[in-house]
């Protein structure tokens, strides 16, 4: 037997180790009680030894780790006993059982044989008096009482212990692992913590000899019996973790449920965390080049997230309605290529220009039929095209102001919290579980941006020298920025006016330039001005955070002239086609009228079947949706092949050039010319932004417009990651973004609003094509909603409708909206005044706290008095220091010997701290207890330390 | 081997460990086999050659256990650091000595990793190695001395340029130390 069990030893030695690291395995423990629950109830009335060893045996074969821990346990226990036994021989018994004492009491106790009453009382006649023990037996009996019911019940009547026998019995257990009377129940404790075993036995043990002891307490009777109430319940209520009493299994089941919870709620909180797509990769990033880089990806998912949003809204209802239910492809001319087209469209350069067969697919808006319902459910295709469109707009807008609200919230108290900036970051950013080398790279990263964010904000705080100079040069700068942005403006429209003219001339008679120019122009500008801008921003000297904004701000300005001339173009192209397109509807209607009247007057009927014309070969109008929404895919398309070169040339090979070359070349290229590229923060987000613009404005004439959106942001997502974190480096003054990014939002939103307006334009005003599209036939677009109100629903509703839409009505709703604004405003406004005022009062409370403890003034009126009499502090001279009291030289000698050596030869450099530390606060706050007068006898100070207050507390006094 | 591990720790060692870490038993004999493992030298000490990971800070936890040779109730009593405070403990009369885990002796562990001198005060110096150990060459010493400078100013109230535990408690008053400084155990 020896040797077998030897093996499960070290087996269960290796099972236990690696059990540190992991989870205990709640699931298996939770099937072990409940199975041994099942068992002992089914075999409460079989032979108990028997039931005891199929216990045993079938849970070594399980091998459940609560069950070997258990057994662990006692292995241990005896494995120790054992040499201490041959070693020593024979130990007395008492000794031993003191010793096992703590552990083995309980089991002996719950064992209730006699014995173990006799040994507890034994044990307490040694520490209390002799009516105690009186009082103890009693308790004792009333235990075991208890006890035996309870071992009534579970069949465990089998009385072993001799309190010296205990370690013979648990070894015998073990041997033959047969008659281990607690088994059971052991498996059920085990759902609970030692630890928490351990106490509550304590607990319960201490209020069960208070209850015994509790009749020769020199107490009053009420509050004995009070006490007695709450000590019985205490123990009613927690013997049950013990494994007794009546609350047993309602105490075990509520400790297994709440641990199961908190273990749920923890899996749950990593997996929501695991579940946050690219946190790693952003996380990476921010640890690198800062939150400022950061806040550019975070940008980027959310993006992403509203995308998809929108992909599902347009796939969902409008694309594939149409794929499934609508006509096939060829099957009516709006669906075909035409003939004169067909012999190209299946040419790469064609489908590359989203011409030939993309541009009669599901991809544009033409493709879409009119019909008013669409297969067996009856889908109202083209309404659902319209409030789709319409709804992708109102989502985007809700998603944006929401998102901007909550952002709003979390900047407030993010802004500038607490006084121990520094002191934090040093103490607490540490991860001391870090055990891998390239998350420790990472960490080292992460620590040494956020040091360098502080030291940035902390520079600009003490930054306030010479303001009037900044004024001006702040001035000045707007001025050039100004005129260069005039300058771009009017050479945008210069030259759009030009290609005007142009327009109307034969396109042969143009050269290339001629035909170019305003594109031309406009990538010019894009290329030149944002690094003429960023260059005179140098002049405003701005703390990085704000001059990133101002950057994004004119740079905004200076795209909008480029939506602007896009948006100008676009709309000639429409008037254009409107035109052709009237012609030609006019042409098919008179062909249609002829070839109608021809059929009747020929075979002398009024039935005429329509003609026979193969759809490619109809006669159809230019489609000018189709051609818009091809024109927005162009440019999305365009403007992600440029990115992504510029990326791939502009970053890559910099990267690659100055790295590799720099072997073999006359000057140091990474710290000379050409270097690393930075992560340029404004064009990325400026990029995104527009691009999200076109977006929504083109998704109306192409719905397929958003998916390829998605695709893009998800390449770009990786694309761009890899980038940053390959071919840049960190900026020179890495700052900390402010965690909410309202200001990409605010652009955001600008832009969405200067997106819906033209698509609206369009809805309400221009007339769809005759022959393309889901609206087609109609006067105009927004007619499917007429129709549907007047056709479908109940007349009352239409009524509602009508009456909704009177003007009598609607300026009454919007002069209500707008007091509401106003009122909201101002609320709002109350609340910021009192917010910033309660603010400022807990600084002041806290720097009163901090005066308070060092004030020096307290204990030297004379001198602060003196001190305020003086003129100019600052150009005191030297020997002011001279007149400080005497206490402070002793504190000087004194401090040497606290402090390291090498700080006493260096000293805090003053001067340095001086100039990191924010002196607009300090400064007057230092001075203020003068005023207020600290009393000579302020107690609250418990040690006045004279002339050391807040480090440099006198020495600055000079 | 596991039997060796299990005789060299006996049980009323146990019963005392127990007492002064609150550790249960089964946690003390699995944390023991542990100890073993880590135990090159199977001397029952753990020497200063353990194979620490890479970074330097977890050198100075090394360093906190403060005697050269660790042995197993050292290790414990470190540990003991940082076991988690449980429901029923907060709410149980205070004991007459106040257990390991308690969050100013969570508290003090930390801060004797700054302390590397030992004096009960952190100085300028050693916020400097400190510093250097967090951020490597990645920022010039300038701005180092100027971010001790800082914390010192931040964190001193009675001007003696160095940090005291007083004053390094009430830096860290805000911070959830309780919960920070907490490894879970198994039980």
């Amino acid at each position: 037997m020896p040797p077998k069990r030897r093996n499960h030893d070290i087996i269960e030695v290796e099972n236990v180790g690696m059990d540190v690291d992991a989870e205990p395995d709640s699931d298996s423990e939770e099937e072990a009680r409940r199975r041994s629950r099942n068992r002992r109830s089914k075999s409460q009335r079989k032979a108990k030894q028997v039931s005891e060893d199929e216990d045993e045996d079938e849970e070594e074969e399980e091998d459940e780790p609560p069950r070997r821990r258990g057994r662990r346990k006692t292995t241990k226990t005896d494995e120790d006993e054992t040499p201490q036994r041959r070693g020593r021989g024979k130990r007395t018994k008492p000794q031993d059982s003191d010793e096992d004492e703590e552990g083995d009491k309980r089991r002996a106790a719950r064992k209730g044989s006699k014995a173990s009453k006799k040994k507890a009382a034994k044990e307490t006649s040694d520490e209390e008096s002799e009516e105690e023990k009186v009082g103890r037996k009693k308790a004792g009996r009333a235990v075991s009482k208890k006890e035996k019911e309870e071992q009534n019940k579970e069949q465990k009547g089998n009385v072993k212990g001799k309190d010296g026998e205990n370690k013979d019995k648990k070894k015998k257990k073990k041997m033959s692992s047969s008659s281990s009377s607690s088994s059971s129940s052991d498996s059920d404790e085990e759902s609970l913590s030692e630890g928490e075993i351990a106490a509550l036995k304590e607990q319960v043990e201490e209020k069960k000899k208070l209850i015994a002891t509790l009749r020769n307490k020199p107490w009053r009777m009420n509050k004995r019996l009070s006490l007695l109430k709450e000590a019985q319940d205490f123990v009613e209520k927690f013997e049950g973790a013990l494994g007794k009493g009546k609350g047993r299994r309602l105490y075990a089941f509520k400790v297994m449920m709440t641990k199961k919870l908190i273990k749920f709620n923890r899996d749950f909180e990593n997996f929501k965390t695991a579940c946050i797509p690219w946190e790693r990769k952003i996380k990476e990033v921010e640890s690198h080049f800062g939150s400022s880089v950061a806040s550019y990806f975070l940008f980027l998912r959310w993006m992403y997230g509203l995308n998809l949003v929108l992909f599902g809204f347009m796939f969902g209802l409008v694309v594939l309605p149409e794929v499934l239910m609508g006509l096939p492809y060829g099957s009516i001319p709006r669906k075909t290529v035409p003939r004169d087209e067909e012999d190209t469209a299946m040419d790469f350069s064609v489908l590359f220009d989203f011409g030939g067969y993309c541009k009669y697919s599901i991809l544009f808006y033409g493709y879409y039929n009119n019909d008013r319902t669409i297969g067996v459910l009856q889908y109202r295709l083209p309404l659902s095209y319209l409030l789709t469109s319409v709804g992708v707009f109102g989502y985007s807008l809700l998603v944006v102001i929401r998102t901007m609200a909550r952002n709003a919230n979390e900047g407030g108290d993010g802004g500038d919290e607490g006084e121990f900036i520094f002191s934090w970051k040093m103490f607490t950013s540490w991860d001391y579980l870090i055990g891998n080398p390239e998350t420790a790279d990472n960490k080292y990263a992460s620590i040494t941006t956020s040091f360098k964010e502080s030291i940035v904000d902390e520079q600009e705080n003490q930054k306030d020298e010479n303001i009037h100079l900044r004024r001006f040069l702040r001035v000045f700068a707007n001025f050039l920025i100004l005129c260069s942005l005039g300058g771009s403006g009017y050479l945008i429209y210069f030259v759009v006016k030009r290609s005007q003219e142009f327009a109307k001339m034969d396109p042969k008679t143009l050269t290339w330039f001629e035909n170019n120019e305003v594109e031309f122009v406009m990538s010019l500008l894009g290329l030149v001005c944002p690094p003429l801008f960023e260059t005179i921003a140098e002049l405003e000297d701005y703390h990085p955070r704000i001059a990133l904004k101002w950057q994004l701000g004119r740079i905004f300005a200076l795209f909008l002239g480029n939506l602007y001339t896009f948006l100008f173009a676009l709309f000639d192209e429409v008037t254009a086609k409107l035109e052709t397109e009237k012609s030609i509807k006019n042409a098919t209607e008179w062909a249609l009228h002829q070839y109608y009247a021809n059929y009747s007057s020929f075979y002398n009927t009024t039935d005429v079947p329509p003609p026979k014309v193969a759809p490619a070969d109809v006669i159809r109008g230019p489609c000018w949706e189709t051609g818009v929404g091809r024109e927005f895919v162009k440019l999305i398309v365009s403007d992600v092949q440029v990115t992504y070169l510029t990326i791939l040339v502009g970053d890559f090979a910099r990267a690659f050039i100055v790295r590799f070359l720099n072997y073999c070349w006359c000057w140091d290229l990474e710290a000379g010319f050409p270097s690393y590229g930075e992560f340029d923060i404004s064009g990325n987000v400026l990029g995104l932004v527009f691009n999200q613009g076109m977006i929504w404005m083109g998704a109306f004439y192409a719905p397929g417009l958003v998916g390829m959106n998605v695709l893009r942001l998800l390449t770009s997502m990786y694309y761009q990651s890899w980038a940053v974190m390959a071919c840049n480096v960190p900026h020179e003054r890495v700052f900390k973004a402010s965690r909410s990014n309202n200001f990409y939002m605010g652009l955001l939103l600008l832009v969405l609003f200067l997106s819906l307006l033209p698509v609206v334009y369009s809805m309400m005003t221009l007339a769809p094509s005759f022959d393309c599209g889901p609206f087609s036939g109609q006067e105009k677009m927004y007619d499917v909603v007429i129709e549907t109100i007047d056709q479908d629903l109940p007349a009352f509703i239409g009524n509602i409708f009508i009456y909704a839409s009177n003007p009598g009505l609607i300026m009454p709703a919007i002069l209500l909206m707008i007091l509401a604004i106003y009122y909201l405003n101002t609320v709002s406004k109350a609340y910021q005044q009192a917010n910033t005022d309660l603010k400022k009062k807990m600084q002041m409370a806290r720097e009163d706290e901090k005066n308070r403890r060092n004030n020096k003034d307290s204990t030297n009126q004379v001198m602060k008095d003196l001190e305020d009499l003086m003129p100019d502090k600052s150009l005191a001279p030297p020997p002011a220091e001279e007149e400080k009291p005497p206490e402070v030289v002793i504190d000087k000698s004194v401090k040497p010997t606290k402090t390291k050596p090498g700080t006493a030869e260096k000293g805090v450099n003053v001067q340095k701290e001086v100039s990191l530390a924010a002196p607009n606060p300090r400064r007057p706050v230092t001075r203020a207890p003068g005023p207020r007068g600290g009393p000579p006898g302020n107690t609250r100070s418990p040690q006045p330390q004279p002339g050391k207050g807040r480090g440099q507390g006198a020495a600055p006094r000079r | 081997m596991g039997s060796r591990a299990s005789t060299l720790l006996r049980e009323e060692e146990i019963e005392e460990i127990k007492k002064e870490t609150g550790f249960s038993h089964s946690q003390i004999t699995r944390l023991y086999s542990r100890f073993t493992s880590l135990d090159k030298g199977e001397n029952g000490f753990l020497g200063r050659i353990i194979k620490i990971p890479e970074s330097p800070m977890c050198r100075r936890v090394v360093v906190s256990f403060r005697e050269d040779q660790v042995n197993f109730k050292g290790f414990m009593r470190t540990l003991a650091h940082f076991r988690p405070i449980e429901d029923n403990e907060k709410n149980k009369n205070p004991p007459t000595s106040e257990p390991l885990n308690s969050r100013t002796n969570k508290l003090l562990f930390a801060f004797r990793l700054y302390d590397l001198d030992r004096d009960d005060k952190i100085s300028r110096d050693e916020l400097l190695q400190v510093l250097r150990m967090m951020v490597g060459v990645n920022i010039s010493d300038d701005q180092l001395g100027s971010i001790a400078d800082r914390t010192i100013q931040e964190a001193d109230t009675n001007g003696d340029n160095c940090i005291s535990f007083q004053e390094f408690i009430k830096v860290l008053e805000k911070v959830d130390v309780e919960q920070k400084m907490s490894i879970r155990f198994l039980h």
